[in-house]
C-alpha cells in the first residue's frame, strides 16, 4: 500500500508529455479533441490519493476514447501537477482555463487545493466537477458550475455518526482530532450532530498530529466513560498511535472515523497486526465486499476491465479508482449529451443527471443541489478486512 | 497514570531534544559553526532505521551500526561541503547559508526518495518490560550513554581534550599545533552519530517522518540557545525541562499553546540574555 | 563632478540607480503584447512577490540580518486583508482600506519580527524568524472565529477595474514599480549606506554616528509593511487562502532570491525573485526538485560566486585599474571642508579599565588640544588602542572620565561621538568592501544629513538637498587624500596604503573637532609616510585636535606638538617631543628597545 514518490514522479512525468504534445495543434473543426483540464496532485503530501485517482481517469479516458470519443472526437486530458500547493493549484487553474481554455476540469483533487483553485475556476465559467469533501467547496451560488461527484463531511460525519449511535448504540462519544484545519473544523461539525441524536459526547479535543503521547487523551475518554471513540485525522501516525494505545490500555472500545483509519498507512504504524480489531472508517457501499465478501455485479465487473488493463489496485484503494475513473465520465456525457459549451454542460448536469449510476456512487444533481453523491451510499467498513483496495462493510449494515 | 505519562514522555522527547542539543554543541564548539542540519541529522537517524532495519530486514544491531556509520559519514559531508569552504570568512555568516542550504537539501531529498508521510520504526528490543516501553526508555538510554561517552571522551581520552582546547582557544590550540582540521573534521562525525541516535532511539516515539527534521532542528535548539552554546550540561536541563513542559501544556492546554508558550519563552529570555541564562557575555573586538 | 559619470557600485549613478525601475516597466507594461494571460497571472505573482522582496531586500541583502521566515508576515497580511474584507471581526471594509490595514499590521508584525535582531546574533536570528513563521501558521489554524481555521477563508476582491485578470496585473505592476522605486531611493541615500555600514563594517558605521537600532526598526517596518501588503494582494490572487498555502518553501524563495540576486542589489533580486517564482512554471518535470534547486543554487552562490546576479552583471568593475596609482593627497584643500572648530579640549581622567584581571588601561590621564597633533606611543599592549577605544565609546572603563570642555560623555555608546565631532580611523581598516569608494566616504557625513527615513523613501526635496551635499563634501574629501580619481571603484579593490587615506577621508566628513588616528602609517611606504605627516599637520593647523597612535617614532617626533607614552596601562611620560625623547623611563623602555 505505500506509495512511493519514484512512481508519483514516473507519473508526472508520463502526464508531462501527454501535455506537450496536447497544446500547440491547429485548430481543425469538430475533429479537434476535446480538452478537459485535470488536477491532480502527484507530488507533496497529499500525492497518494491523486496516484489512486489518477489510475481510474486514466481508464476512464481510455475507454471513452476507445469507443470513439464524443461524436467522434477524442477526449484529451490537460494535466497540471498540483504538488500538494494550494498556490500552484491557482497557476494550474489559470493556465487551464485561460491558456487552454479546457472545456470543462476534472479536480483539484484535495480540498486544500480546490479551495485555491476554485473561484479562479468560476471567474473563467468554465464547468468543474470536484471530489472534496469540504462544504463550503460547493456552493450553487458562488460556484454555480462546480459539482461534486463525492459526499460531502456532512455526508461522511453523518453516517459515521449514525452508526455509533444507531448501530453501535453507543450513547457516551469520545471526538479526537488532529490540529489541522481538517481535523478541528470535522470537530466543530460533527459534535453539534451528534448531540441531535442524543449521543453524550463526552470528550472532544484537537490534538498537535505530532505529539508521540495520547495516552493521557484515551484516559480522559475512559474516565469519561466513552463507548466510542470517532478520530477525525487524514494522519496516518496519529490514528495510528489512538489505535496503538487504546490497546496499551487493553480497552476494547469501537473506533470510528476517518477513511485513513483503514488505509495500509496505518496498519504498518501498528504495533502489532491485530490491533486493527474494531476499528471501523468511513467508506462507501459501492465498493465494499457483503458479507459473502461480493463486491455490488457494477463494481465487480468493474474490477474485471481494471484486471484487463492492467492497472493495479493492490497498493491503492478501490474507492480512490472508483471516484478518478466516475468523475471524468461525468463530465463526458454532460458534453455528449448536453453540449460541450459551458452552458450546455451545466443544464445537463443541473437537470438530467438525477441518478447517475457510477462505480464510486450514484449522483443526483439538481439546481439547487450539486452535492451529487447519495446519503447511502456512504456507510462504515471493517478496517482490517483490506483486501485488494476493498474493505467489508461493517458489522450491522444489510 | 497520567502524571506517569506525562512525566515519561516528557523525559523521552526531552531526551531527544538534548541529544539534538548536543549535536548542536559538538559541532559548534570544534568550528564555532551553528549548524541548521541538526535537526534533518536527527530526522535520518529514524530514516536509516526504518530503511535498513524495517524495510532491509537487517538485524537490529547491523542495522543501528550501519545507521551510526552512516551518521559520521553525512557529518564528514556536511564539514566538508558547507563548513570548510565558508569558514575562512566566518565574518560574513556564510555558514548559515550554507548550511540551510544542506539542510534543505536533506529534506527534499528524504521526500523524493523515502516519503513524506510518516514510516513504522522497528522494535529494537525483543524482550518487552512490563514497567515501561522500549519508546520511552530508548531515548533516555541514549542521551545517558552520550553524556557518559562524551564525558569519557573529554576526561580521559587525548583526543578529546584536544577537542576541549580547541573549543576553548581556537587560535591557541593551532599554535600548539594541534591538527584543528583533522579535530573539525572529527567532530561533525562525531555530531552525526549523535544526531543519528537520537532519531534512531526516538523512532518507535516519533516514527520515521520527514516532518521530523524541522521539528528537531527548533526544539534541539531552544535548550541550546537558553543553556548556553556549547554547554552540554545546558542542553541537557534545558531539553529535559522543554520535553516535559510541552507535554504538560499539550495536556492541559492544547499543542498550539504549548508551541506559542516556548516561542515566546525562547525570544523573551535570549532577549534578556542573548549569550544564554548559564552562558557568558563575550567582550566585543574593535 | 566630472567623475559622476564613471561611478559604479550601489544607486551611485543616476541612470543605475533607476535601472530597476526602467527595466521592470518596460518588460511589465510590454507583457500583454507578448504573453497571454497565464504568462499575466504568473507576472502577477512575480509583482506580489516582488512587493515583499524588495522590502526584505532592505532586511537581509542591505542590512544583512538573516531573516529566512518572512512568510509569516505574508501570512498575517493575508489574513489580515481577507478577515477584514469579509468581515469577521469588523463590519465588512473595503478593499483598499483592508490591504491598508493589512500594510499596517505588517509593519507592526515586521518591527516585532525584527526586534531580536537588535539583541541577537546571525543564527540567533534565523532560527528567532523560523520559529515565528511556524508559531504563526498554527495561530492561523487554531485561530478560526478570524482565520477560518483550515478550512480557510474567501481574499479579497477587488473593485472594478481591478478585477480583471489583466487589471488586477497592472495594480499590482504599478505597485511593484513604486516599490522598486521606493527601495532604489533608500539604496541611494543615507539610510541604504548606513544599512550596508552595519551589514559590513558596523564598528565603523557606529563611529560615524549611525545608530543601529533605530535604523533597523525603521526598514523592518517598511519591510513589514510592504510584506503585509504584499500579503494582501497575494490573497486577492489565491481567491482563497488556507493556511497550506503558506509553506515555509516560499519563505525560503524569498530569501534566496535575494541572496542569487545579489547583497546591496535591487536589480540582482529583482531578477532573482522572476526566476525562481517563473522557473517551477515552465520546467514541469522538475516540479517536485524545484526546492531542491533553490538549496542547490543556495550552496553555489554561497561557494562560488557571493556576490550574486548582481555581481556578474558588474562589468564595471571588471575593468583593470591602473597599476601605478600614486597617492598625492592636497592638504592646500582642506579649508573646503573644515572649518576651524572652536577651541576645546577632550579631557581623561584616571581611565581604568581592566578584562578579567588584566588591567590594559591603569588610571591613565589624557588632555588633547584642538589644533594640536598628539602622540601616543608605547610597547605592544601597553593600552594605546584600548584607550582610543575609551575615547570613541567602545568600551566604558570602570573608573575615570571622558569629557570634551566639561561635558562627560565616558558612559554614552559610541555612535555619540559623532555629535560631538570626534572621529577616527581603525587599525585595520574597517571600510565597506562592496561599496564604491566615494560611497564609503559618504557614510562619514551621516550625522551632517537631515532627511528622514520617509524623505529619503519618497525622495523629497530635502533627500535631494543630502545627497548633494554629501556627495560634494565626499568628492572634496577624496581630492584632499588625493584619491578622486578612484572616488567610483569598488573599496576592495584599493590597495591597503589607498585604504587607510579613504578612511581619513571618511573621518574629515565629520568636520572633527578630534581625530583618533590609530596606526595610519602602518603598512605604508615611506613617500607615504611623508606625505601622510603632511596632511595630518596640515589638519591640525586647520584647528582640529589629532590623536596619533604610531609605532613611527620618527613620524610621532616629526609631527606632535605633545607626545604621551604609555607602558602597561599607566602613562609613563607626557610632554613635548624633545622632552619625552630624552626621558630616561621612555628610552629604556620602549625607544631602546
Amino acid at each position: 500500500m505505500r506509495i512511493t514518490r519514484r512512481k508519483a514522479l514516473t507519473g508526472s512525468a508520463a502526464a508531462a508529455a501527454t501535455i506537450a504534445t496536447g497544446i500547440y495543434k491547429p485548430a481543425i473543426a469538430n475533429t479537434d479533441p476535446i480538452q478537459i483540464g485535470y488536477l491532480p496532485a502527484f507530488t507533496g503530501p497529499s500525492s497518494s490519493t491523486g496516484i489512486g485517482i489518477g489510475r481510474g481517469t486514466q481508464l476512464a479516458v481510455d475507454e471513452i476514447n476507445a469507443a470513439g470519443g464524443i461524436k467522434g472526437r477524442k477526449i484529451e486530458l490537460v494535466m497540471r501537477d498540483t504538488q500538494s500547493e494550494p498556490t500552484k493549484a491557482v497557476n494550474a487553474a489559470v493556465e487551464l482555463t485561460r491558456r487552454h481554455k479546457v472545456s470543462a476540469i476534472w479536480g483539484p483533487l484535495n480540498s486544500g487545493e480546490t479551495a485555491a483553485a476554485i473561484g479562479n475556476i468560476a471567474r473563467e465559467n468554465v464547468p468543474m466537477v470536484h471530489p472534496c469533501w469540504v462544504d463550503v467547496l460547493i456552493d450553487v451560488k458562488k460556484y454555480p458550475m462546480a459539482f461534486r461527484n463525492a459526499p460531502s463531511n456532512q455526508q461522511i460525519g453523518g453516517a459515521a455518526n449514525h452508526y455509533v449511535v444507531n448501530v453501535l448504540k453507543a450513547k457516551k462519544v469520545a471526538v479526537i482530532s488532529d490540529t489541522t484545519g481538517y481535523g478541528t473544523a470535522s470537530v466543530d461539525a460533527y459534535v453539534p450532530m451528534l448531540k441531535k441524536l442524543n449521543a453524550d459526547v463526552v470528550y472532544s479535543g484537537s490534538v498537535d498530529a505530532n505529539n508521540p503521547d495520547l495516552k493521557p487523551e484515551l484516559l480522559r475518554m475512559q474516565s469519561g466513560g466513552a463507548e466510542a471513540i470517532m478520530p477525525w485525522s487524514v494522519n496516518a501516525g496519529f490514528l495510528a498511535r489512538i489505535i496503538n494505545t487504546r490497546a496499551e490500555l487493553n480497552w476494547d472500545v469501537p473506533i470510528v472515523g476517518q477513511t485513513t483509519l483503514g488505509s495500509g498507512q496505518t496498519k504498518s504504524l501498528l504495533a502489532k497486526p491485530e490491533y486493527w480489531e474494531k476499528v471501523y472508517p468511513n467508506n462507501f457501499r459501492n465498493v465494499c465486499y457483503d458479507a459473502n465478501g461480493k463486491l455490488p455485479p457494477q463494481t465487480a465487473e468493474f474490477v474485471e476491465r481494471l484486471k484487463k488493463a492492467k492497472v493495479d489496485y493492490s497498493d491503492t484503494l478501490m474507492w480512490w479508482i472508483a471516484c478518478g475513473y466516475d468523475g471524468p465520465r461525468l463530465i463526458v456525457e454532460a458534453m455528449r449529451e448536453g453540449g460541450t459549451s459551458a452552458a450546455d454542460m451545466t443544464a445537463y448536469l443541473n437537470t438530467k443527471v438525477t441518478a447517475w449510476k457510477g462505480i464510486y456512487g450514484t449522483i443526483a444533481f439538481s439546481a439547487e443541489n450539486h452535492n451529487g453523491f447519495l446519503d447511502e451510499g456512504v456507510i462504515m467498513a471493517q478496517a482490517n478486512s483490506l483486501k485488494d483496495g476493498a474493505f467489508k462493510l461493517a458489522p450491522g449494515y444489510a | 497514570m497520567l502524571v506517569q505519562s506525562i512525566i515519561t514522555n516528557g523525559l523521552a522527547v526531552g531526551a531527544v531534544y538534548a541529544l539534538i542539543g548536543i549535536t548542536y554543541n559538538v559541532m559548534f564548539s570544534a568550528s564555532r559553526v551553528f549548524s541548521f542540519t541538526a535537526g534533518s541529522v536527527g530526522m535520518l537517524g529514524g530514516v536509516f532505521g526504518a530503511i535498513l532495519i524495517g524495510q532491509m530486514g537487517m538485524p537490529v544491531i547491523v542495522g543501528f551500526l550501519l545507521t551510526l556509520l552512516l551518521g559520521a559519514i553525512l557529518g564528514i559531508v556536511i564539514e566538508f561541503v558547507t563548513v570548510r569552504p565558508v569558514l575562512k570568512s566566518l565574518d560574513q555568516h556564510l555558514y548559515v547559508l550554507s548550511t540551510l542550504a544542506a539542510a534543505l537539501m536533506i529534506q527534499q531529498l528524504t521526500a523524493i526518495y523515502f516519503s513524506t508521510d510518516a514510516v513504522p520504526f522497528p522494535r529494537v528490543v525483543p524482550i518487552e518490560s512490563g514497567f515501561l516501553d522500549q519508546k520511552i526508555w530508548l531515548p533516555i538510554l541514549a542521551c545517558v550513554g552520550t553524556i557518559v561517552g562524551l564525558e569519557y571522551l573529554f576526561r580521559h581520552t587525548l583526543v578529546g581534550r584536544a577537542f576541549l582546547a580547541i573549543s576553548e582557544d581556537n587560535y591557541a590550540a593551532r599554535a600548539l599545533g594541534l591538527p584543528e582540521q583533522r579535530l573539525r573534521m572529527t567532530s561533525f562525525a562525531l555530531a552525526g552519530m549523535i544526531g543519528v541516535l537520537a532519531g534512531f532511539s526516538s523512532g518507535q516515539l516519533m516514527f520515521a517522518s520527514l516532518a521530523n527534521g524541522p521539528l528537531l532542528n527548533f526544539y534541539g535548539f531552544v535548550p541550546v540557545a537558553l543553556g548556553g552554546m556549547g554547554s552540554n550540561r545546558g542542553a541537557v536541563i534545558g531539553g529535559l525541562l522543554l520535553g516535559l513542559f510541552q507535554q504538560t501544556a499539550n495536556y492541559f492546554f492544547g499543542g498550539v499553546f504549548s508551541s506559542v508558550a516556548v516561542f515566546v519563552v525562547f525570544i523573551i529570555a535570549l532577549l534578556v540574555r542573548p549569550e544564554g541564562l548559564a552562558g557568558a557575555a563575550t567582550a566585543r573586538r574593535v | 563632478m566630472l567623475l559622476e559619470s564613471k561611478k559604479t557600485g550601489v544607486g551611485t549613478g543616476r541612470f543605475e540607480a533607476w535601472l530597476p525601475v526602467l527595466l521592470l516597466a518596460l518588460v511589465g507594461a510590454s507583457l500583454p503584447l507578448w504573453g497571454d494571460s497565464f504568462f499575466g497571472l504568473v507576472a502577477t505573482r512575480v509583482c506580489i512577490y516582488w512587493v515583499l522582496v524588495a522590502g526584505l531586500n532592505l532586511v537581509v541583502g542591505f542590512a544583512g540580518q538573516l531573516a529566512i521566515g518572512w512568510v509569516s508576515l505574508l501570512t498575517i497580511g493575508a489574513y489580515t486583508a481577507s478577515a477584514l474584507a469579509a468581515g469577521r471581526v469588523t463590519p465588512e471594509i473595503p478593499t483598499f482600506f483592508a490591504l491598508g490595514a493589512a500594510g499596517l499590521l505588517g509593519a507592526v508584525f515586521g518591527l516585532i519580527a525584527g526586534l531580536p535582531a537588535l539583541r541577537l546574533r546571525t543564527f540567533y536570528f534565523a532560527m528567532t524568524t523560523l520559529g515565528l513563521s511556524t508559531i504563526v501558521t498554527q495561530i492561523a489554524l487554531a485561530w478560526k472565529s478570524v482565520t477560518g481555521g483550515g478550512v480557510g477563508i474567501p481574499g479579497p476582491s477587488m473593485p472594478v477595474p481591478l478585477d480583471s485578470p489583466w487589471g488586477f496585473y497592472f495594480f499590482c505592476l504599478v505597485l511593484a514599480l513604486f516599490v522598486t522605486w521606493m527601495t532604489c531611493n533608500i539604496s541611494a541615500s543615507r539610510y541604504g549606506r548606513s544599512l550596508v555600514a552595519i551589514r559590513d563594517a558596523e564598528v565603523a558605521a557606529e563611529a560615524v554616528g549611525i545608530y543601529k537600532p533605530r535604523l533597523l526598526m525603521a526598514v523592518f517596518l517598511f519591510s513589514g509593511a510592504l510584506a503585509g501588503f504584499a500579503g494582501g494582494l497575494f490573497a486577492s490572487l489565491q481567491s482563497y487562502i488556507t493556511p497550506d498555502a503558506f509553506t515555509f518553501d516560499l519563505s525560503v524563495l524569498f530569501f534566496i532570491a535575494i541572496l542569487i540576486g545579489g547583497r546591496g542589489s535591487i536589480l540582482g533580486p529583482m531578477i532573482g525573485t522572476a526566476i525562481l517564482t517563473i522557473l517551477p512554471d515552465f520546467a514541469a518535470p522538475l516540479v517536485q526538485w524545484s526546492t531542491f534547486l533553490y538549496a542547490v543554487l543556495l550552496l553555489a552562490i554561497v561557494l562560488l560566486v557571493p556576490g550574486g546576479i548582481a555581481d556578474l552583471l558588474d562589468f564595471k568593475n571588471r575593468r583593470p585599474l591602473d597599476k601605478h596609482r600614486e597617492i598625492r593627497p592636497r592638504p592646500e584643500l582642506l579649508g573646503q571642508i573644515l572649518t576651524a572648530p572652536r577651541k576645546s579640549e577632550l579631557r581623561l581622567q584616571n581611565i581604568v579599565l581592566s578584562f578579567g584581571g588584566v588591567r590594559a588601561v591603569d588610571g591613565v590621564d589624557l588632555e588633547i588640544h584642538t589644533g594640536e597633533v598628539h602622540g601616543l606611543i608605547g610597547p605592544n599592549g601597553s593600552g594605546k588602542t584600548t584607550t582610543l577605544n575609551v575615547i570613541s565609546g567602545y568600551y566604558t572603563p570602570q573608573e575615570g572620565t571622558v569629557s570634551q570642555d566639561g561635558v562627560d560623555f565616558t558612559k554614552e555608546g559610541p555612535h555619540t561621538r559623532a555629535a560631538h565631532h570626534i572621529a577616527r580611523t581603525f587599525q585595520t581598516p574597517r571600510l565597506i568592501g562592496e561599496s564604491s569608494v566615494l560611497e564609503n566616504v559618504m557614510i562619514g557625513g551621516n550625522i551632517d544629513a537631515s532627511g528622514t527615513f520617509v524623505e529619503s523613501l519618497l525622495a523629497l526635496p530635502r533627500h535631494w538637498r543630502d545627497e548633494a551635499h554629501l556627495r560634494e563634501n565626499a568628492m572634496a574629501a577624496l581630492t584632499i587624500v588625493g584619491l578622486e580619481r578612484l572616488a567610483g571603484v569598488r573599496a576592495d579593490r584599493l590597495q591597503h596604503s589607498e585604504l587607510r587615506f579613504v578612511e581619513i577621508a571618511r573621518a574629515l566628513m565629520m568636520k572633527p573637532a578630534f581625530l583618533l588616528l590609530d596606526e595610519p602609517a602602518a603598512g605604508l611606504s615611506v613617500d607615504e609616510i611623508k606625505r601622510l605627516g603632511a596632511l595630518v599637520t596640515a589638519i591640525s593647523k586647520q584647528g582640529t585636535g589629532v590623536l596619533l597612535v604610531e609605532h613611527h617614532a620618527d613620524l610621532i617626533f616629526d609631527i606632535c606638538d605633545r607626545v604621551t607614552v604609555l607602558n602597561l596601562g599607566k602613562v609613563l611620560a607626557s610632554g613635548k617631543p624633545d622632552e619625552v625623547r630624552t626621558h630616561r623611563e621612555v628610552v629604556n623602555a620602549y625607544l631602546g628597545a
